[in-house]
């Protein structure tokens, strides 16, 4: 039997940074990964952030990548503006949270997974690769085997031949099936989840740069926004800026999900109907329309002639808008000038108009649709997150960090990750992997980690800059009784201070549902664009996809066996899977709810009354941005 | 070493074609059972030849050429649909048609003068080559027939499906250097284009340019099965069968069949009340518009067909659709499979001829499309006038509404065992 | 020991949408349509790619065709990190039948790597546009190599030297037929495209990978491994090659006529129902019987 020592099951991006730290302390690594391709199975909202923190070091991506995650630009824009939107209909008032943004901040850069993780994947490689390990793709691990004599771990998987190792790192992921098969944890709970929703929206660069009012082509905005839109949910929506597109989205508790059943997609709609938000994604859309009167072939051959225009002239309209790749074209002396460029894209537009009837409309371009569980770390994470050799990391181990304005993962992975490998390297050098050595040892660093610190305590300090900038903007008076006087009690620092010693001594997870709650999320955000919001209005109305629409847009390399088992059709749960499921697998045939597992984009949200894996290696749905 | 040598020119060219003579016809068969296309080639052959004796005032034959091990008896059929002789080798060597045992054993027979000592004793002394040569156009045939001609120094068509026997005037700026000359005995081989609306007629010509001058002989075809009708069996013909005692290399009887399975082609036509073909009419959006035909051919328990375009994977689908759908052993037509099922429904197939010849024995056709000036239009029952997407929703829809009738059944999907 | 691999490949029209157009006549305008590796070659390069991974080896990729047709060289090498790309081009090899073709090829191939002689050389089941299947038998029979057509599946036994080869033989209207072949190498094989390469053992991924990387950055400098040879270099006679080499010509194209009429069809129109639910009841009918 092949064997090898250590094995990181999932190619997210805590399971890359395991093996690029591992392969840095030396150690030989393999990362096993069910996608064809590494970054086609992640989502992410996202930001990536590098933090500092008084509570001790945390491990940050230049850390465990070096400065070339800084020169190679795998990310889309730094962001430099952090803004809170409350909404109400037509009206907005926007609260500038640069500052808590900042709050313990190297920095933080809006990502696109595929293209980031393809880049970790890249470097993990190169550097696992000179000690005899890497990156395996396409494989879906299956079960796990104790030799417990030996105490090896013999990995088994839909694909290769079963291979021996010593050390099972566990990234794969919120739906850990490692954790299941090893018993390792309950499933999270649904009030251990949030759901979120993201669609991505395609923008020039140049035009972003123009509406969010940004400076230099490096930096970006994030918008969080609060009130009406979150329809009533306990939950927020996120407007991202990349490089030529937008995350658009929002994360919500997925208890008050199921409390409330409403189809995710709705979530991400309301945004997209907000006419602030609107106004800021619109563009020009080509329709293409064919004859019908015309013969069959003349169709065909017409509609391809169009295909290949279009191709062209958005081609030619990305590059006319970028900064780096028309620079590139013209040092290329593919074009003269930016002049040439532009009456070139002018020709072509015309061309479409006159000779092929193509009309441009105002809408929205819709790139991707994505779903996605995160963990709650202060309700879910793993208190001891190991089990035997097997080592949990990121959201295998719940560690999703959450609050307030404040959403962290892929940094916290990260830290996780390197924590681990720390952890896994000592033990290789004293060939010990007792629970004592080994589990018990990570567990230690995980808890010494600054994030574990923040899923446990509210931080005054943070607290306080968040409360600063709102007080700033909002005269207490436009809110009510109540909340008047909770106002005013945090404002005051040695009220609060008290306050929130108190509340961390008591258990600060004992009164989430206190903080977290209605008036929190949208009816005092409501109650202040009523009162102080400016009106806003969209000049169209953007045409958005169905679902179907959606998932017909999205790649998938359909199985034809389900990895998704109905245990029982007749429970509550699978019910609401019929509202719940984001991509419509579900539906009732009489009194039975069914499932189609073929538009499954594999978020997990069926997960706790299912019998729920990954699909086999390859197979499933195919994210192209992530 | 610099293999130049392996042409010849030959300059001696006062041979005059005599040397060639006959049609002769690779017969095929496994386990010692005929495959029924080799009697559609020997049909066609038999007509050609009667036609070319009738023409040229001449007595050439239909030999038929079988390669086999316990064959010996299938000679008679072999007359009785039509050869004029049969000529077979029997040994053990020869129970699998192994390509390189088979190009040297038929290149023997064909080009060994005494191989005619009973059929045409006329012709011994001056024989050569063969004047034609038919193989068939499947996995075993293609490949026979390019190697056997590699090995004869002569030209070949594939994928025939009609044959003319002819005297031409070529002009042709390398064969006659620019000049017109007389070519007697020519075969117009007819081999349609993918698209099935086009045929390209493909000739092989000695070269008659003095500066390139050499011999091509003989012009041989591969044929598409089904593409001809057998001759009606007739166990009153006789004719000549020998045998031939064939000449083995140690070297290639190294190369061996160690297993041998017949395997049900996934795609089980035959098992079907109904199928359902789509073709270019899909375009609008071809995966939505497949996934309707998918439908459809569920709820009537129907397998799916394809056009051979639609085989050219001229479309983007996603992969699950692609190693479905688009796959060679889907495609109906002449040079996919011949298909005569109770009813046939083509979906924006406009009827290119190599697909008619591949449906139109089926007992009721309906198709689907929104030009009436569709070919298709004259091979059919019913011609619903309207594009797919419109008509077939409605069709489901009313289907539904008999359910009861029809039973589902799952489309079921097959792929051959590795290693 | 290690192989010496050879891969046969083509440049042919891209048929999918996008990239194609069509001449006002509906036949194909070539000068407009782009131009990739065809598929079939690229399932031949990923066979040679699968045998180097398993069992070592020294690939060489040639094709026979116009200047540009070095860019199905480089997509084949980024396929299967060839060491080496012979470009065959040559204005007197033009307008080639299939004999003609192979007596290019087979000549080129004796070329490859040093004049080594090969021992596994792989080519395409057939080409999409002119789709034949004769060249690759041809080119095999010239060189004196066994041939192996439909191969779905291969091993190699390094030490006697042996290939074992699983080919499907599709017989239509008849049975398929899964055969397995031994044979001695050097073999000849065309592939299948229902070969697929499975690396099934975490060292033939690792390998694997480790190629594929190498074979990208290879692809990116192609320049470096081509070598382009015309009829002199080859070392081949005029007369043997292109148009005077080919025994066979096109005489001529024509439109395939009309069908005979056979059926007087009943028209309805897509949106009368009524008629639509008399065509079901037909059908179901029919079914019933």
């Amino acid at each position: 039997m092949e064997n090898c020592d250590v094995t990181i099951v999932g190619g997210g991006s805590a399971g890359l940074a395991a093996l690029k730290h591992l392969s840095s302390l030396g150690k030989q690594a393999i990362l096993l990964e069910a996608g064809k391709e590494i970054g086609s199975k992640n989502v992410s909202g996202g930001i990536l952030y590098s933090k500092k923190s008084n509570n001790g070091k945390i491990y940050n991506v230049e850390d465990i990548y070096g400065e070339s995650f800084l020169t190679e630009y795998p990310y889309e824009r730094k962001i430099t503006k952090y803004i809170l939107n409350a909404t109400s209909k037509d009206k907005v008032f926007s609260i500038d949270l640069t500052e808590s943004h900042n709050y313990q901040t190297n920095f933080g850069y809006s990502v696109l997974l595929n293209k980031l993780n393809s880049w970790f994947a890249q470097e993990a490689q190169n550097a696992a690769e000179r000690l005899g390990g890497g990156i395996i793709t396409g494989v879906h691990v299956r079960a796990l085997k104790w030799e417990e004599k030996r105490s090896k771990i013999i990995v088994q998987t839909d694909e290769l031949e079963e291979f021996e190792t010593k050390v099972v790192i566990a990234a794969d992921g919120v739906n850990s099936e490692i954790a299941e098969m090893a018993n390792a944890r309950e499933k999270f709970s649904p009030s251990e989840l949030y759901q979120g929703v993201k669609v991505l929206v395609k923008l020039p660069e140049k035009i972003i740069e123009e509406r969010f009012e940004i400076n230099n082509s490096e930096e970006g905005a994030a918008h969080l926004f609060a009130g009406d839109v979150s329809l009533n949910l306990i939950g927020g929506g996120f407007l991202y800026t990349n490089r030529d597109s937008l995350s658009i989205g929002g994360v919500y508790h997925y208890d008050s999900l199921l409390e409330n059943p409403i189809e995710p997609a709705e979530i991400v709609n309301s945004m997209l109907k907000n006419p602030l938000i609107s106004e800021l994604i619109k563009d020009e859309v080509p329709i293409k329309e064919i004859d019908k009167t015309l013969s069959k072939e003349q169709q065909v051959r017409k509609s391809f002639a169009i295909t290949k225009l279009l191709n062209n002239w958005n081609e030619l309209r990305q590059l006319y808008y970028s900064h780096k790749l028309k620079e590139k074209s013209i040092a290329d002396r593919k074009y003269s000038s930016e002049d040439e460029i532009k009456s070139k894209l002018d020709n072509l537009t015309k061309r479409l108009t006159d000779e092929y009837n193509i009309k441009f409309k105002t809408n929205y371009i819709e790139l991707e649709y994505t779903t996605k569980l995160v963990p709650d770390g202060k309700r879910g994470r793993m208190k001891k997150p190991y089990h035997k050799n097997i080592l949990f990391i990121g959201d295998a181990a719940g560690r999703g960090l959450f609050f307030g304005p404040r959403i962290e993962g892929l940094n916290v992975g990260m830290d996780d990750a390197a924590r681990a490998s720390i952890a896994v390297a000592r033990s290789l050098d004293k060939n010990n992997f007792d629970s004592d050595y080994l589990g018990e040892f990570y567990t230690r660093l995980v808890e010494e980690s600054p994030y574990t610190v923040d899923m446990k305590e509210i931080d005054k300090q943070y607290l306080n800059v968040i409360l600063n900038s709102t007080r700033k903007r909002i005269p207490s008076n436009v809110l009510g009784l109540k909340h008047k006087l909770l106002f005013n009690l945090v404002s005051n620092d040695g009220l609060r201070n008290f306050f929130i010693t108190m509340i961390n001594k008591y258990g600060y997870t004992r009164l989430l549902s206190f903080i977290e709650s209605e008036d929190v999320y949208f009816k005092v955000p409501i109650k202040i664009a009523d009162k102080l919001g400016t009106l806003n209005t969209a000049s169209y109305i953007p045409q958005i996809p169905t679902i179907q629409d959606r998932v017909a847009k999205l790649c998938y390399h359909e199985d034809n066996i389900s990895h998704i088992k109905i245990l029982d059709s007749s429970k509550n749960f699978l019910r609401k899977m019929v509202v719940l499921c984001p991509t419509k697998c579900y539906s009732l045939e009489g009194d039975e709810v069914i499932l189609q597992h073929e538009g499954c984009i594999e978020c997990g949200t069926c997960s706790k009354e299912t019998e729920w894996r990954h699909p086999r290696g390859e197979k499933g749905v195919i994210f192209k941005y992530g | 070493m610099i293999m130049i040598t392996m042409n010849k020119i030959e300059n001696n060219h006062s041979t005059n074609n005599d040397s060639y003579r006959h049609l002769f016809v690779i017969i095929e068969s496994i386990n010692n059972e005929l495959i029924p296309a080799s009697l559609e080639m020997l049909g066609e052959a038999r007509r050609q030849m009667d036609h070319f004796n009738l023409k040229y005032k001449s007595n050439e034959k239909v030999i038929a050429i079988h390669l086999g091990h316990g064959i010996k008896d299938l000679s008679k059929d072999l007359i009785s649909y039509g050869a004029d002789a049969v000529i077979y080798a029997d040994d053990p060597h020869l129970k699998y048609p192994i390509n390189k045992i088979y190009t040297k054993i038929i290149s023997q027979i064909v080009t060994d003068p005494h191989s005619l000592k009973e059929i045409s004793p006329e012709y011994v002394s001056i024989f050569k080559k063969p004047r034609y040569m038919f193989f068939l156009a499947d996995s075993i045939g293609r490949h026979l027939s390019s190697t056997v001609l590699a090995e004869l120094d002569s030209g070949l068509a594939s994928d025939i499906n009609k044959l003319v026997i002819s005297d031409l005037d070529i002009k042709h700026q390398h064969k006659t250097k620019g000049e017109t000359i007389h070519y007697q005995k020519v075969l117009e081989m007819y081999r349609p284009d993918f698209s099935g609306f086009l045929w390209t007629t493909i000739l092989c010509l000695d070269n008659k340019n003095p500066e390139i001058a050499k011999e091509f002989h003989p012009q041989a075809c591969s044929i598409i099965p089904g593409a001809f009708q057998p001759c009606v069996q007739d166990t009153k013909r006789t004719g000549i069968i020998s045998q031939f005692s064939p000449q083995f290399d140690e070297q290639d009887l190294k190369i061996k069949v160690v297993k041998q399975e017949l395997v049900k082609n996934p795609v089980q036509f035959e098992n079907y009340k109904i199928i359902v073909s789509f073709g270019r009419g899909i375009k609008e959006d071809p995966e939505a518009n497949i996934k309707l035909v998918e439908k459809l051919a569920k709820i009537l328990d129907a397998e799916i067909g394809i056009s051979l375009p639609i085989s050219k994977k001229i479309f983007h689908l996603n992969e699950k659709y692609d190693s479905i759908y688009i796959t060679p052993n889907r495609v109906v037509g002449t040079s996919g499979r011949k298909v005569t099922p109770v009813i046939y429904i083509a979906v924006g197939i406009s009827g290119a001829i190599q697909h008619l010849d591949g449906m139109k024995d089926s007992d009721f056709i309906i198709a689907i499309n929104p030009d009436e000036n569709s070919p298709i239009k004259d091979v059919c029952d019913v011609f619903i006038k309207g594009r797919m997407e419109d008509v077939i929703p409605v069709i489901i829809d009313e289907l539904s509404k008999r359910s009861g009738q029809l039973k589902e059944k799952e489309i079921q999907v097959n792929t051959y065992g590795k290693l | 020991m290690t192989l010496n691999i050879a891969v046969l490949v083509k440049l042919e029209p891209d048929f999918s949408e996008g990239s194609v157009s069509y001449n006002p006549d509906g036949t194909l305008n070539r000068a407009e349509t782009k131009s990739k590796l065809g598929a079939h070659s690229a399932i031949a390069s990923l066979a040679a790619f699968y045998t180097k991974v398993k069992y070592g080896g020294y690939i060489s990729v040639s094709s026979m065709g116009p200047p540009m047709a070095e860019i199905a060289l480089q997509e084949a090498q980024s396929i299967c990190d060839a060491d080496e790309l012979h470009l065959y081009s040559d204005r007197l090899f033009a307008s080639a039948d299939t004999l003609a073709t192979a007596e290019v090829l087979q000549q080129g191939i004796r070329k490859m790597n040093n004049g080594k002689e090969m021992d596994i050389v792989f080519s395409g089941h057939r080409a999409s546009d002119g789709e034949t299947g004769q060249t690759g038998p041809q080119t095999a029979w010239k060189l004196g190599f066994t041939f192996l057509g439909n191969v779905i599946d291969f091993s190699v036994d390094l030490n006697k030297r042996f290939i074992l080869a699983k080919r499907l033989v599709a017989l239509p209207g008849f049975y398929d037929i899964v055969e397995e072949i031994q044979a001695p190498l050097p073999v000849f094989i065309a592939i299948d495209p229902l070969y697929k390469p499975i690396f099934d053992t975490i060292s033939l991924r690792l390998t694997s990978s480790r190629y594929l990387k190498e074979a990208k950055e290879r692809a990116a400098n192609y320049k470096t491994y081509l070598k382009v040879l015309d009829h002199k270099k080859l070392e081949l006679d005029p007369r043997f090659v292109g148009l005077p080499g080919s025994p066979t010509i096109v005489h001529k194209v024509e439109k395939i006529p009309k069908a005979r009429t056979t059926r007087t069809a009943e028209l309805i129109e897509g949106y009368d129902r009524e008629g639509i639910k008399n065509t079901i009841t037909k059908i179901l009918q029919l079914v019933q019987k």
